[in-house]
């Protein structure tokens, strides 16, 4: 009898139900891991207020610390960019054109979020140098004379660099939509009279915003954050400013007021994701997906694959073989063979352990911490726990050795327990990448009816017996894959490791760092090359899950 | 003793215009099952749901088996309420097996115990030979009958169903809720079941309650609510009815088409109108007459007219006959009930009984 | 202190009384003779890269085969930085930094506290913080390096004042201001012509479009490769240089009458104040002073020794040669903020 189908059932589905009271005990959960996560904020609080009006003044009238603010920004804007169209481009090529290999791309172009963005920069310079490069002495060699070859230093060395090594955040989002998106969609805005192109402006890229920009988040808030990879490449940045009065002067109420000013910005970014994103929701319809049709690329077939064979090269063949090479110069030579073995109290094998049970360990913290967080966020969707979510998302844009004194002071007066042991380096990474386990524990749950919550409390089950036997098991590969992630960005993390580490506490990241920092790159190269091999297992594991914090899609 | 007591229920989500439901009592006695129907929005399922403890309610009070389970200063959590619930996805857990599911529910029993009770409950919904296959290997109704046995398995004192049909096709529909009956009714099972499909609500529910906007308009028996309609709304939404305006006189009920010998207690002139069903209406060809026909909808054994009155109302009359008029005819239409009425002043009923010619 | 049974606390006595009836009668007595009783955990911050500190520990072990000794290096000022944050829970028993600002800036924070190693009476005065809170370990001369296929001896700079010639424009590479042998180089001269002279010579390098690294490797490497023809070094940043085989040369500047003579730096080290084991601090700061602690720093990194007479690397040009500003680098490094007034008002990167 042709009543109009009601949409509660949607309702229901999508979690949009009102609720009128918070459990307390989930908020006060979250409330715990806001209060965990603030732990440097307040740090900068207090810092930034006991240095004094001097110190602001100093500060703040300062043309060079405006100079910065607009690099930083220059560099955010371009990296971001530059990711975005990479990310997005390489995506579309790989999984909706017939691409020659694209197979083995879509695994090759996924591999350089495994290498510390470090590392690559002193491959490439070690390349591309103008005059003491590999390359440009190469070419000076066959033709003679010095052959002119871009530059890998200043802003755009640095925004080549760092989208080298980010844009994977947005291939692998992107690339998620892509596959998961209905071939119907697109064929109707065809049916509607859109030719392809507008069909891509039009519906594509608006099905990929949600995965989009939470890809740009984190590449603008890294970027934010970034120190070693820029100083390395010569463009001085806002954290560059931060480390100037952390460096000489010891003024930590200085740096803490120019962190806050990262903060700011962050906040900013994270806001300006939100509106991005919009209140649109992208539900999967579960029935009838099919594969859109890949495109033919006709005569552009092997220029698109010279472009992304460039692409993976160079963010991945050639820094994969260059660290081979140098390994390998250094295994063969007695006396670098044994610098690469010798490390402190402990031997090769202890600090690769060393790098694998901290990892592990802060991404399993990080998964559990983010659950009360995600599940406060989208099971009572409102201001305060939308807010708390955010909340633990702006760490990322902290300087790894912010966070690390915060803990440091934190650490050694209130937990002298814990301070001086790795526990307080695995809560420094816990810390950074809280927010790859948030988003990651938000989308899983976001694509688990609740009803299968509320059955389970029919049957008999209490609220914490629903957690662990029905809501926990179902979103475990979502929440697997942010493990993932966060094992994979604390196994590279470097300043946080440098300076909380207890004395004799050496990872894969500090040994390549003991190295290089001296300019030893054979002797940096072997601990290099098992940091990336380590990191592939988790991602391969990323890119089976095929959806790491696939937003809504 | 009643298995389902609700009093003075009240529950507003911040942010809504009225309140989701609005201080409802109703009873259900033991081995009955009640029908909850109204429209998206009406507040059937968050009755359900604040049965169920999925809601806490701002006032009122549950009872469940004469216990009570929510008032102003108790509230039990669903898993003590000892209640069992059909979701209307079936949400049935994707990592456990069918008969994973139904003894999810039977923690409490020891293995051997439980085991015996999936097989006997899953052989009563006729699911024992795939007690091992997962919920995505299960058919639309197959899923349908696990959760229905996996909330019964608990033999819970009161059985909630969400509308439980509404993910399934037209014609499994038609066949579930049979199927779903007879294995309530071969229980003795008391439930309470939501659904926006009056037929459905027919069909299933030994007595109706007919939700409007968070109010409860009428509860009783299927036949209650389909020929005594106490309020305006109920006999549009169970009846598919046209509502023809008239006013009372002394002779009953003038109206565009002619008196309607039905007195009424209403002083003269009152404007009523009366709810007219299709087979309560007739016509007869006449080009003096005061309609027109709009259309004829094809019903296989009869036909269904759609005439437009002079006044631009319009009404739909069933014709049993073979023979067609067709649509653009002029005709005169007349009520042709046989029986009493339904009558609304203000949108209440007002009785009357027809007086014989 | 580290806890010791009876019968070790007994030995400790006599030998504590031992050492003081051999300390009455011969001043010179060596802690060596102790190494057996000095035991426990020693942890270092190093600000001092662990290639370079490595060896001396792995010697220091071989004659203290009872100290567990515990390393985390990192750069000196993120140490220091930790340094401060733990002073109510110290975690470090000794601090090493390579350039003098770390450590007098540990001194005046109240970081560090006083030891006075057995070799003070033989090291120069400067080489001793003041209230004995540190002490030097080795000098780092400030010099000029360059790319010797680029420029020849003749035409490279001899004075760290030519620099600011407008011919070496867009051509040097130098450290910058967080570089603590910059901000020593800054601090010497300020002594020397004055906050004014100082600041327009840092003015003159960037006007010259110096760039500015972080650290001096890069410095090294950039004009070993021939992307600078001029950097302004450590000198054994061109030792290290010309090991990997690049075409590289050094001048020592400003020897000429009337210049400011050749500017150094002292690394240094010091126990860290609320140390639980000041005896093996001790004992490791004395060990660094001994004979063969600085030959294995002037082995390793081709420093120059504080203490006299111990032999260089061979290739290491030897001081004696040169003159040496005429200032006591300890007293001109105290006042760290004019130092940075002067950096800062310059813009220096």
């Amino acid at each position: 009898m042709g009543r109009p189908c009601n949409n509660e059932s949607m309702q229901i589905f999508t979690s949009q139900r009102p609720r009128t009271a918070i459990s307390p005990r989930l908020l006060a959960a979250a409330g715990l891991v806001a209060l965990f996560v603030a732990i440097p904020f307040g740090y900068i609080i207090i810092r930034a207020t006991t240095g004094g009006m001097e110190v602001w003044v100093r500060l703040l009238v300062s043309d060079r610390l405006r100079d910065l603010l607009l690099n930083t920004l220059i560099l955010m804007t371009v990296v971001t960019t530059g990711a975005l169209l990479t990310g997005v481009g390489m995506a579309w090529l790989t999984e909706r054109t017939d691409l020659p290999g694209r197979n083995i791309f879509r695994w090759l172009l996924a591999l350089p979020l495994v290498i510390p963005a470090y590392i690559g920069a002193i491959v490439h310079l070690a390349l591309l140098r103008s005059r003491g490069g590999m390359i440009p002495q190469a070419l000076a060699s066959i033709f003679g004379e010095a052959v002119p070859t871009p530059s890998p230093l200043g802003l755009w060395g640095a925004a080549f660099i760092l989208t080298l090594f980010t844009y994977p955040y947005v291939y692998l989002l992107s690339g998620a939509a892509f596959r998961n998106m209905h071939a119907s969609m697109e064929e109707a805005a065809r049916s509607f009279g859109r030719n392809s192109w507008q069909t891509f402006w039009q519906v594509t890229l608006p099905a990929l915003r949600p995965g989009l920009a939470a890809g740009a988040l984190l590449v603008a808030l890294d970027t934010l954050a970034e120190y070693g990879t820029v100083a390395l490449l010569r463009y001085e940045t806002f954290s560059s400013a931060i480390f100037a009065q952390l460096y000489g002067r010891f003024d930590r109420s200085s740096a803490a007021v120019l962190s806050g000013v990262l903060v700011a910005l962050a906040v900013l970014i994270l806001w300006a994701e939100i509106r991005v994103h919009g209140r649109a929701r992208f539900t999967q319809m579960d029935s009838g997906w099919r594969p859109a049709a890949l495109l033919p690329l006709g005569k552009w077939k092997w220029a698109a694959f010279l472009l992304v064979l460039g692409v993976s090269s160079a963010s991945l063949l050639v820094p994969v073989s260059v660290l081979t090479f140098w390994s390998v110069s250094a295994l063969l030579d007695p006396q670098a063979l044994a610098a690469v073995f010798r490390s402190g109290s402990q031997g090769f094998g202890n600090f690769a352990w060393n790098s694998l049970w901290s990892s592990s360990l802060a991404a399993l913290l990080a998964v559990a911490l983010s659950i009360p967080v995600a599940l406060l966020a989208v099971r009572y969707p409102g201001h305060l726990s939308r807010f708390i979510s955010r909340f633990c998302q702006v760490g990322y844009a902290l300087p790894g050795v912010v966070i690390a004194l915060s803990l440091t002071a934190l650490g050694s007066q209130y937990l002298p327990f814990m301070y001086g042991t790795p526990l307080m380096v695995i809560m420094a990474y816990v810390l950074r990448h809280m927010p790859q386990a948030v988003r990651a524990s938000q989308a899983a749950l976001e694509r688990l009816s609740p009803t299968l919550e509320e059955a389970a409390r029919t049957l008999g089950r209490s609220s914490l017996q629903t957690l662990f036997q029905v809501t926990i098991p179902l979103v475990l590969p979502g929440l697997l894959a942010g493990g993932a992630l966060v094992f994979l960005t604390s196994l590279k993390e470097l300043p946080a490791t440098l300076l909380l580490r207890p004395a004799g506490f050496d990872t894969l990241a500090v040994r390549v760092w003991v190295w290089a920092d001296e300019g030893f790159y054979a002797q940096a190269a072997p601990a290099a090359l098992l940091l990336v091999l380590v990191s592939a297992i988790p991602l391969s594991f990323l890119l089976r899950r095929e959806q790491i914090f696939n937003e809504r899609s | 003793m009643n298995a389902l007591d609700i009093l003075q229920l009240c529950k507003h989500y911040p942010g809504g215009a009225y309140p989701a439901v609005d201080n409802i009592s109703l009873s259900l006695p033991d081995g009955e099952i009640l029908a909850l129907v109204g429209p998206s929005g009406c507040g059937k399922t968050t009755t359900l749901r604040l049965v169920a403890g999925l809601e806490r309610p701002d006032n009122g009070e549950i009872r469940i088996n004469g216990e009570v389970v929510a008032s102003n200063h108790l509230f039990v959590p669903p898993e003590k309420r000892g209640v069992g619930m059909v979701f209307q996805e079936h949400a049935l857990f994707p990592h456990l097996t069918a008969a994973g599911n139904v003894a999810f529910g039977l923690q409490k029993e020891s293995r051997s115990k439980s085991q015996e009770k999936v097989r006997a409950i899953l052989s009563l919904v006729g699911l024992e030979n795939l007690a091992e296959r997962y919920p995505h290997e299960l058919s639309g109704g197959e899923r349908q009958r696990v959760a229905l046995a996996r909330a019964l398995a608990p033999e819970p004192v009161l059985l909630l169903m969400d509308e439980p049909f509404s993910s399934l096709d037209a014609d499994l529909r038609l066949e579930m809720r049979e199927q779903v009956r007879g294995i309530l009714k071969a229980m003795r099972a008391t439930a309470v079941f939501v659904t926006h499909d009056q037929e459905e609500a027919l069909y299933m529910g030994d007595r109706l309650a007919v939700f409007q906007r968070g109010h409860l308009e009428q509860v009783g028996a299927p036949e209650e609510i389909f020929h005594a309609s106490q309020t305006r709304f109920v006999a549009e939404f169970m009846g598919n009815s046209d509502f023809l305006p008239g006013q009372a006189c002394a002779a009953g009920i003038r109206t565009e088409i002619g008196v309607l010998p039905q007195p009424l207690g209403l002083p003269e002139g009152t404007p009523v109108e009366i709810a007219l069903r299709a087979d309560d209406v007739d016509f007869e060809p006449d080009t003096q007459g005061n309609a027109v026909i709009v259309e004829r909808l094809f019903r296989g054994a009869h036909n269904v007219y759609r005439l437009k009155l002079d006044s631009g109302q319009r009404l739909h009359v069933m014709h049993p006959h073979i023979q067609i008029t067709q649509a653009g005819t002029r005709a005169r239409a007349f009520i042709n009930a046989g029986h009493s009425l339904a009558v609304f002043h203000n949108g209440r009923a007002v009785s009357g009984e027809i007086r014989p010619k | 202190m580290f806890t010791a049974t009876p019968s070790i606390r007994n030995t400790l006595f006599v030998v504590f009384v031992l050492s003081m009836v051999l300390a009455a009668c011969a001043p010179s007595a060596q802690p060596a003779s102790f190494a057996d009783e000095v035991s426990g955990r020693l942890v270092i911050y190093s600000g001092r890269s662990e290639p370079l500190i490595q060896p001396v520990i792995d010697a220091f072990r071989a004659q203290y085969p009872n100290v567990e000794v515990l390393l985390k290096s990192g750069s000196n000022s993120q140490m220091a930085n930790a340094l401060i944050e733990e002073k109510a829970n110290p975690q470090a028993d000794l601090f090493i930094t390579t350039e003098i600002f770390t450590i007098q800036a540990m001194a005046k924070e109240g970081v560090l506290q006083s030891y006075r190693p057995a070799a003070t009476d033989r090291l120069p005065a400067e080489a001793l913080g003041n209230d004995n809170l540190w002490v030097g370990l080795t000098r780092r001369a400030r010099v000029i390096m360059y790319n010797t296929d680029l420029v020849s001896p003749e035409e490279a700079p001899q004075s760290i004042f030519d620099l600011t010639d407008p011919k070496w424009n867009g051509q040097i590479a130098a450290a910058g201001s967080t570089n603590g042998g910059m901000q020593a180089q800054v601090a010497v001269l300020e002594k020397i012509i004055g906050a004014e002279k100082t600041e327009a010579w840092l003015r003159g390098l960037i006007a010259n479009n110096v760039t500015f690294f972080g650290g001096h490797t890069d410095v090294r490497k950039a004009v070993g490769a021939g992307e600078f023809k001029i950097g302004l070094v450590n000198h054994y940043y061109y030792y290290l240089q010309a090991a990997e085989g690049s075409p590289v040369g050094i001048v020592f500047p400003d020897q000429a009458e009337g210049e400011v003579g050749l500017i150094s730096n002292l690394t240094g080290a010091g126990v860290v104040n609320g140390t639980k084991n000041p005896t093996a601090a001790g004992a490791f700061i004395d060990f660094l002073l001994s004979e063969v602690g600085q030959k294995l720093f002037a082995e390793a990194n081709y420093e120059y020794p504080v203490l006299p007479g111990v032999a260089l690397h061979p290739d290491v040009q030897p001081l004696d040669g040169f003159r040496l500003v005429n200032i006591n680098l300890r007293d001109a490094t105290l006042e760290l903020d004019a130092v940075f007034t002067i950096i800062e008002k310059a813009g220096l990167p």
